[in-house]
C-alpha cells in the first residue's frame, strides 16, 4: 500500500512506538490495582452521552436557538392568538355599521393590524390560523415521509436481496407523475387538510426512501461494517447501532428542511387548483389569493404579510436543521 | 458492468410496461363527466355511443391490449381528444418537447456552473463572509415561494431589460434569460448547499488530514479529494433533476406564455385527456428511468468504492 | 493495481462528463434553435390591429362539434351563418337574402347570397358556397363517428326530422333528414313541429357552412388545423399555433367586408393572463384586458377614466335551488333536511332571509343590481307585444317574493311549530356546496353563510359549506345530490322561454323521450337540479307532490301553444311563477360582465340573448386610445336607447 510508506508517517509511527517502549521500560509507571466491584460494571472510557453532547452542541448555536425558541413562539401563538383580546374571526366577514357592506381591502390599521382581504376577513386572524393549518401538515407530513422513507430506504440500501425489488417499485412509483396521484385523490376523498397530506406523503415518501438508500450504499461496506458482518451481528443491530447515527444529521437537516417544503408543495398545490377551500385558511392559499394582487402596489400587503411569515418558518426550520446536523455529528462534540 | 447494464435495461423495459399500464388503469377510473363538457345536454344514449367511440366500454384488458399493440406495432400513441382534437400526441409532444428541453437544458447547466463553485467556494471559507452571503442566498431562494419570486423577477426583470413580459414577443436569446435565471435559482441554492454540506463533512474525514500531513496543497486537497468525494451523491441526482426541471417548469412557462411541456400533464389530466396523459407519462418515465440507471452509472464510476455487482459481505 | 491507471480512468470519466454537458450545451443553443425570430414588425401604419391576451386554448377549431363557447371564439369570426344578428338583437340576412316558411310551419326555405367563396388560411379562393355545403356540415354533426357535442341542437331546439334517428343510426339514409339543397341557392329545412324561433336556431355553431368536397376529404380530421379548413367568415385565421398565438385577418373579399373594422386580430396565449394582462395594458403592450374582481378597486382608483365593463348577456341564468333528495353523508343529517325543504314555511323563510345583493358583492361588487334577476328566465331574453317576459303579467309583484328579514321570521316562527311537531331538529343543517378555486363562489358562500345565519338565527339554521372537488365538479355535487341549497346555472338554447324549463323538466332530451326515461341501472333520471320530480314516485310530502305536479301540468300546456306568443309566454310566465311563488328556487342572476380596459367599442359589436353572435368582431372599430368611461356610457346609453326603440 502506497499510504504506509509515506515517510512523515513512518516517523510518526517511529515515534510512538519508541515512546511507548519507553514507558514499559519504567517500572514506575505501573502498580497494582485492588479488585474494585464497581469498576467492573463501569463501561466505555467517560461519561460520554450522544445525545446529551448534541444538545451541549447545539445549544451553544445562539442563532439557532433563538430560532428555535421563536418557532415553539410562533406555534405557541397560533393557539393563543384566538384568545387575546381585540382579535376578529378569521372566518368571519366585517361588516361597515354605517352601509352593511364588507369593508374589503383595507389597508392595515389599528383594528384590522394587517387590513381586511377581498371580501373583507381580517386577514392577521387569517394567516394565524392559517399557519396553524400550514404548521400542522408540514410537521405531519415530514414525520410520515421520515418514518416511511428512512424505513424503506435503509432496508433498500443494505439489504442486497431487497435492493432489486426496491429500486423497481421506486422505479415505477416515481414515475408515475404526483399530479394523477393527487387529482385521482381528489376525486376520491373531499379536499380537505387530511386529504392534503395524505396526498403528499403518498409520494413524498419515495424521495426520502432513495436518499437514505444512496446514503446507506455509500457506508454499507465501510470497514466498519464489515467487521461487524465478519462478527456475524445481525443485520437489524448494524442498521441501527452502525448505520442510523451516522445518518443521523442527514436525516435530520433533511426532515427540517421536508416540514417547510411540505408547506411549499401545498402551495403549488393550491396554484394547480387542488389545494384547500378558502373556508380552512392556510399559508398556501394566502400567498395565493395574494398572488393576483401582486402587480397592484396597494393590494401587495395581501401577499407579503402571509410571505413574511412562510418564509420565517422555512428560515427557522432550515437553519434549526442545519444547526442539528452540525451538533449530531459526533465529530464535532470534541 | 455490461452485462449488469444490459440486464438492467432489459428490466426497464418491464418497469415502463408496468409503470405504463398501472396510469391506464389509473385514468380509466376517472368520472366519466370529464369526458364530456355539455353532459348537462346529452342523453345517456349519447353517452354511451360516444363511450363506445372512445373504446371506453370495453372491458380494461382488452383496452390496455389494443394500447400496447398500437404502440408496439404502430408507433401510435393515439390522437388526443380535448387538448387538441383529433391532433396525433407525438406531433403535440413533438412541437413541445425541444423548447422544454432548452429551457430545461439551459437552467440546469446554469445551476451547474453557478452552483458547483458557489458550494466550494462555501465550504473553503466555511464560516467566512462568502460562507454567509451564500448562506444568506440559499435560505431565502428556499424561504420565499418560488411562485413569488418568479412573478417579481418577471415584474421588474422585464422593466429593466426593456422587453415584452410575453416569450413570444422577445426575439430569441434575450427571451430566454429570465426564464432560464429564475428557472435555476432553485437548483443553484439546491446544489450549493448540499455541495457545501457534503464537503464540510468530507473535510473532517482522516483522508483529508492524511493528505494535509503529506503536504499537499489546499487546492488540490479541496477539489482533487473533497470535491470529487462530496460530488458523488449529487451526481446521482443530476439527471433526474433534469427532469424535474422540465416537469417543474410549470410556473415559467405559464408566467411567460411559453409553450413547452410544462404545465401540459396537470392541463391534460384536468381534461382527461386520456391518449395525451399516456404519452406524456411514457415520455416521462422513459426519461425517469434512463435518467435513474445514467446517475447509477455516474456515481459507480466517479466512486469505485461502490458497486452494483455482488462483493463480499453479502447478505 | 498500479495507481497511475486508475487516475488515468477518473481522468477520462471526468473528460466524458465534461463532453456530456458541453453535448447538452449544445443541443440547447444549437439544434434546438428553431430560431423562430419573431415578425415584431410594429404595424404601426394605417392598418386597424387588434392584439390581447387569451388564458386558455381552445381545444378545436371545429365549429361543428364542438359544444364550448370559448371554441366557437373562432368559428364565429371566420364563418358567416344563414343569419346574423345585428348589435340590437334583430335577425338580419347573412349568407341568406331572404327566407320563407311554409303555410304549415313545417318547412323551412333559405335563398342563399350568390358569388360568396370559400378561401383556404393564405386568403386564397378555393369554391363558391353552396346550399350543399350547408347539407354536408349538418350531415357531418349529424354522423355519430364525428362525435359533435352541438348535434343536440339539431333536434332538441330546432326540432330538424329525423335527425335523431339519423344520428342513433335508426336510419342510414341522410336524404330522409330534413334538408335539402333544392338548388345550389336554396336551402330548405323540414322540421317536425311548428318551431316559431326556428330561423333564430341558423346562428348555431352546427348549422354552419363546411366545403362538403374538404369534409369527406378529411372527416374526423377537419379543422385540426387552420390549414386544414376553409374560411368564408370576416376572417380568415392566418396563423394558429396553439399556446402561442391565434392571428386572424379581415377577409376583404367577405360579402359584407364594409362592416368589418378591423384588419388583423392578434391573440396571444398567457396561462396568467388575468393577472398579466392589466399590467401590459399598463405597458401598452396589448389592447385589451379584463380585469379581475380583487384588482378592480385598485384600477379604479389609479385609471378611473379607463375602466369600463363588457356587455351583460342574458345568456346563462342562475338561480339557488333547494335539493328535494340530498345524498350526503349522514353527519349533515339528510333526513332532517328534507324534513325541512318540505316545509313551505322552511323553505319561504329562507328565500326571505337571503339578502340576494350582499352575497353578489364578491362577483359583482360595484354594481350587483344590474345582474340582479326576480325570474329564472333573465330580463331581455325574450318579449313580446313590446314587454319583456320578465314583465309580463303573471310576474306582477315578483320583486315582493325576496328578501325581507321580518317577514323571514314570521314564516321562522311557523315553520319550527310545524316541523317541531313533524319532529325535525333544529338547528337544521344545510349544506352550502361551491367548487374549490373559484375564489368569487367561495366568496359567495362565505358571505351567504354569515347573512341567512345572521338574519335566522344558528339555533334554526345551521349552513355548512362544502367545497366540492373543482374536476367532474357537477357530477360530484349537483347531480350526485350533494347540496341542500346551491347556486346552479341553465343555458338558453334557443330564444324561447320554454329554454328555461328545460331544468326542472322530469325529462327533457329528445333522446330520451325516444323511450329510455329510466337509465340502465333502474334509475329514475329526470331532472338532476332540484330533483324535486323524485317526489312523483311517493306521497310522503303531499303539500310538495301537489306544487310539483301543477307545475309540469302548466308547462305541459303553454308549450302546446305554438301560434300565439302572447298566450304561450303568459302561461309559460305562469307555470314558473308557480315555482317562484312555492319557494322551490330563488332567482339570482345573469353572470356579470367583467371590468376591462379595451380598445373596441363593444356596443357595436353583434348582440343576441343566447349563442355565439356575441363573440364577433365584426362592426367593431378600434380606436386610438382606451375607450373612456364617458365614451362607454354614451355608447350604452344610445345602445340601449335603440335596443327599447327596437323591441
Amino acid at each position: 500500500m502506497a499510504i504506509l510508506k509515506h515517510p512523515k508517517l513512518e516517523e510518526l509511527e517511529q515515534h510512538c512506538c519508541e515512546a511507548l517502549q519507553e514507558d514499559l521500560n519504567d517500572p514506575s509507571m505501573f502498580a497494582y490495582a485492588d479488585f474494585d466491584e464497581t469498576a467492573v460494571e463501569r463501561t466505555g472510557a467517560s461519561n460520554y452521552s450522544y445525545w446529551r453532547s448534541t444538545l451541549n452542541a447545539f445549544s451553544k448555536n445562539k442563532v439557532a436557538m433563538f430560532l428555535l425558541c421563536l418557532m415553539l413562539a410562533v406555534v405557541l401563538f397560533t393557539f393563543i392568538q384566538p384568545l387575546l383580546p381585540a382579535q376578529f374571526d378569521p372566518f368571519d366577514v366585517n361588516n361597515d355599521p354605517a352601509t352593511g357592506l364588507p369593508i374589503k381591502n383595507l389597508q392595515p390599521n389599528s383594528v384590522h393590524w394587517l387590513g381586511t382581504n377581498s371580501i373583507g376577513q381580517d386577514l392577521w386572524a387569517r394567516i394565524w390560523s392559517g399557519t396553524r393549518t400550514s404548521l400542522f401538515i408540514g410537521i405531519a407530513v415530514a414525520m410520515i415521509e421520515a418514518l416511511v422513507g428512512i424505513l424503506v430506504g435503509v432496508l433498500w440500501g443494505y439489504v442486497r436481496k431487497l435492493d432489486f425489488f426496491f429500486t423497481e417499485i421506486y422505479n415505477v412509483l416515481d414515475n408515475i407523475p404526483s399530479t394523477i396521484v393527487l387529482i385521482l385523490i381528489s376525486f376520491i376523498l373531499k379536499p380537505g387538510v387530511s386529504t392534503i397530506i395524505l396526498a403528499m406523503s403518498i409520494t413524498g415518501w419515495i424521495g426520502m426512501a432513495r436518499f437514505v438508500r444512496n446514503q446507506v450504499l455509500i457506508i454499507r461496506d465501510r470497514d466498519y461494517n464489515v467487521a461487524s458482518r465478519c462478527l456475524g451481528t445481525n443485520t437489524w443491530r448494524i442498521i441501527m447501532k452502525n448505520l442510523l447515527p451516522y445518518l443521523v444529521s442527514v436525516i435530520m437537516l433533511r426532515m427540517a428542511l421536508s416540514i417547510p417544503g411540505a408547506i411549499g408543495s401545498e402551495v403549488f398545490i393550491t396554484y394547480i387548483g387542488l389545494g384547500l377551500p378558502a373556508t380552512t385558511p392556510s399559508l398556501g392559499n394566502l400567498i395565493n389569493e395574494g398572488r393576483t394582487l401582486m402587480m397592484s402596489p396597494n393590494l401587495r400587503y395581501q401577499l407579503i404579510y402571509p410571505t413574511i411569515l412562510l418564509s420565517i418558518v422555512t428560515i427557522s426550520f432550515y437553519m434549526i436543521g442545519n444547526a442539528f446536523s452540525d451538533a449530531a455529528d459526533p465529530k464535532n462534540h470534541i | 458492468m455490461v452485462k449488469y447494464l444490459a440486464k438492467r435495461f432489459l428490466r426497464s423495459f418491464i418497469t415502463l410496461f408496468i409503470i405504463l399500464s398501472i396510469v391506464f388503469v389509473l385514468v380509466r377510473q376517472m368520472p366519466i363527466e370529464g369526458y364530456f363538457p355539455n353532459i348537462e345536454k346529452m342523453s345517456q344514449a349519447d353517452i354511451e355511443r360516444d363511450l363506445h367511440m372512445m373504446g371506453l366500454d370495453q372491458p380494461i384488458l382488452v383496452q390496455l391490449f389494443d394500447f400496447f399493440k398500437d404502440l408496439v406495432c404502430e408507433g401510435s400513441l393515439g390522437v388526443s381528444r380535448v387538448y387538441r382534437t383529433n391532433v396525433p400526441v407525438t406531433t403535440i409532444l413533438a412541437d413541445k418537447i425541444p423548447l422544454s428541453v432548452q429551457l430545461g437544458s439551459m437552467s440546469l447547466c446554469l445551476a451547474l456552473l453557478v452552483g458547483l463553485p458557489m458550494g466550494t467556494l462555501m465550504a473553503k471559507y466555511k464560516g467566512k463572509l462568502f460562507d454567509h452571503i451564500g448562506t444568506g442566498f440559499i435560505v431565502l431562494i428556499n424561504a420565499v415561494p418560488a411562485a413569488v419570486y418568479y412573478l417579481f423577477i418577471q415584474l421588474y426583470g422585464t422593466d429593466l431589460l426593456n422587453i415584452s413580459m410575453l416569450f413570444t414577443r422577445n426575439p430569441e436569446g434575450i427571451r430566454w434569460v429570465l426564464p432560464v435565471i429564475s428557472m435555476s435559482l432553485g437548483n443553484i441554492a439546491y446544489y450549493a448547499m448540499w455541495l457545501r454540506r457534503y464537503m464540510v463533512d468530507e473535510s473532517k474525514k482522516d483522508y483529508v488530514m492524511l493528505a494535509r500531513i503529506k503536504g499537499a496543497s489546499e487546492n488540490q486537497i479541496m477539489f482533487r479529494h473533497i470535491f470529487r468525494n462530496s460530488f458523488v451523491p449529487l451526481a446521482q441526482y443530476i439527471p433526474t433533476s433534469f427532469l424535474n426541471t422540465v416537469i417543474g417548469s410549470i410556473y415559467i412557462e405559464s408566467l411567460y406564455g411559453i409553450p413547452g411541456m410544462g404545465g401540459l400533464l396537470v392541463d391534460v389530466i384536468k381534461k382527461q385527456d386520456n391518449n395525451m396523459i399516456q404519452g406524456i407519462v411514457l415520455l416521462f418515465a422513459c426519461v425517469g428511468v434512463i435518467g435513474l440507471i445514467l446517475g447509477d452509472i455516474l456515481m459507480v464510476t466517479l466512486d469505485p468504492r461502490i458497486s452494483f455487482t455482488k462483493k463480499g459481505g453479502d447478505r | 493495481m498500479s495507481a497511475n491507471k486508475k487516475k488515468l480512468d477518473k481522468k477520462v470519466i471526468i473528460a466524458i462528463a465534461l463532453v456530456l454537458i458541453a453535448v447538452i450545451a449544445v443541443i440547447a443553443s444549437g439544434v434546438f434553435n428553431k430560431s423562430k425570430t419573431d415578425d415584431t414588425k410594429n404595424p404601426a401604419d394605417a392598418q386597424a390591429v387588434f392584439t390581447t391576451l387569451y388564458g386558455s386554448e381552445v381545444s378545436t377549431l371545429n365549429y361543428l362539434t364542438t359544444g364550448t363557447t370559448w371554441d366557437q371564439t373562432i368559428g364565429a369570426n371566420v364563418i358567416d351563418t344563414l343569419v346574423e344578428y345585428n348589435s340590437f338583437a334583430q335577425v338580419i340576412p347573412g349568407l341568406a337574402e331572404s327566407w320563407e316558411v311554409s303555410e304549415d310551419e313545417l318547412t323551412w326555405t333559405f335563398h342563399l347570397r350568390k358569388g360568396v367563396k370559400w378561401y383556404d388560411h393564405t386568403g386564397k379562393p378555393v369554391a363558391d358556397v353552396t346550399a350543399n355545403d350547408f347539407v354536408s356540415a349538418l350531415k357531418y354533426v349529424l354522423t355519430a363517428e364525428y362525435d359533435s357535442s352541438s348535434s343536440y341542437l339539431v333536434y332538441d331546439a330546432a326540432n330538424i326530422v329525423n335527425a335523431v334517428e339519423y344520428e342513433a343510426g335508426e336510419i342510414t339514409d341522410f336524404s330522409l333528414v330534413g334538408v335539402k339543397a333544392v338548388d345550389d341557392y336554396t336551402l330548405q329545412y323540414n322540421v317536425t313541429k311548428p318551431t316559431p324561433y326556428f330561423v333564430s336556431c341558423m346562428t348555431y355553431g352546427c348549422f354552419m357552412p363546411a366545403y362538403g368536397p374538404q369534409l369527406e376529404e378529411l372527416g374526423a380530421d377537419f379543422a385540426t388545423d387552420n390549414e386544414k379548413m376553409y374560411y368564408c367568415g370576416a376572417f380568415i385565421m392566418e396563423e394558429f399555433e396553439p399556446q402561442v398565438k391565434h392571428v386572424f385577418v379581415k377577409n376583404y373579399n367577405n360579402w359584407d367586408a364594409a362592416n368589418v373594422h378591423l384588419d388583423k386580430i392578434v391573440r396571444e396565449y398567457n396561462a396568467e393572463a388575468a393577472t398579466l394582462g392589466p399590467v401590459m395594458v399598463e405597458r401598452g403592450e396589448i389592447d385589451s384586458a379584463s380585469l379581475s374582481n380583487d384588482i378592480l378597486d385598485e384600477w379604479m382608483s389609479k385609471n378611473p377614466s379607463i375602466v369600463v365593463r363588457d356587455r351583460a348577456v342574458p345568456d346563462y341564468s342562475y338561480f339557488y335551488a333547494f335539493n328535494f333528495n340530498p345524498q350526503y353523508d349522514a353527519e349533515y343529517e339528510p333526513e332532517n333536511w328534507i324534513l325541512a325543504v318540505n316545509n313551505e314555511n322552511f323553505r319561504q323563510s329562507i328565500m326571505k332571509a337571503f339578502d340576494r345583493l350582499y352575497a353578489m358583492r364578491a362577483i359583482e361588487p360595484n354594481n350587483p343590481e344590474s345582474v340582479l334577476q326576480n325570474t329564472i328566465t333573465p330580463k331581455t331574453f325574450a318579449a313580446v307585444n313590446g314587454t319583456d317576459f320578465s314583465e309580463l303579467e303573471p310576474f306582477a309583484g315578483v320583486a315582493d317574493l325576496y328578501f325581507n328579514a321580518e317577514a323571514a321570521l314570521e314564516y321562522k316562527t311557523k315553520a319550527v311549530e310545524e316541523l317541531t311537531a313533524a319532529g325535525a331538529k333544529f338547528p337544521v343543517k344545510m349544506v352550502i356546496t361551491y367548487k374549490s378555486g373559484d375564489t368569487d363562489w367561495e366568496n359567495e358562500s362565505i358571505l351567504l353563510k354569515q347573512q341567512i345565519e345572521g338574519v335566522l338565527g344558528t339555533d334554526y339554521v345551521e349552513c355548512v359549506l362544502w367545497a366540492g372537488p373543482s374536476e367532474s365538479f357537477l357530477s360530484k355535487t349537483r347531480r350526485a345530490g350533494m347540496y341542500s341549497f346551491m347556486r346552479v346555472n341553465w343555458g338558453g338554447d334557443y330564444v324561447d322561454p320554454a329554454t328555461w324549463t328545460d331544468p326542472f323538466a322530469e325529462s327533457f332530451n329528445a333522446a330520451d323521450a325516444l323511450g329510455n326515461l329510466y337509465a340502465a341501472d333502474g334509475a329514475h333520471k329526470g331532472n338532476s337540479y332540484n330533483m324535486m320530480d323524485m317526489l312523483l314516485d311517493t306521497d310522503a310530502y303531499p303539500e310538495t307532490t301537489a306544487t310539483v305536479t301543477e307545475y309540469y301540468a302548466a308547462v305541459t300546456e303553454a308549450k302546446a301553444i305554438t301560434t300565439d306568443t302572447l298566450q304561450r309566454y303568459t302561461k309559460l310566465a305562469a307555470a314558473e311563477r308557480i315555482l317562484l311563488d312555492n319557494a322551490i328556487v330563488v332567482p339570482y342572476c345573469i353572470w356579470p360582465a367583467s371590468a376591462q380596459v379595451t380598445k373596441l367599442n363593444i356596443f357595436e359589436g353583434q348582440y343576441a340573448p343566447f349563442g355565439m353572435s356575441n363573440l364577433r368582431y365584426k362592426y367593431q372599430h378600434l380606436s386610438e386610445n382606451y375607450i373612456t368611461v364617458d365614451q362607454f356610457n354614451a355608447a350604452e346609453a344610445a345602445w340601449l336607447e335603440a335596443m327599447g326603440t327596437t323591441k
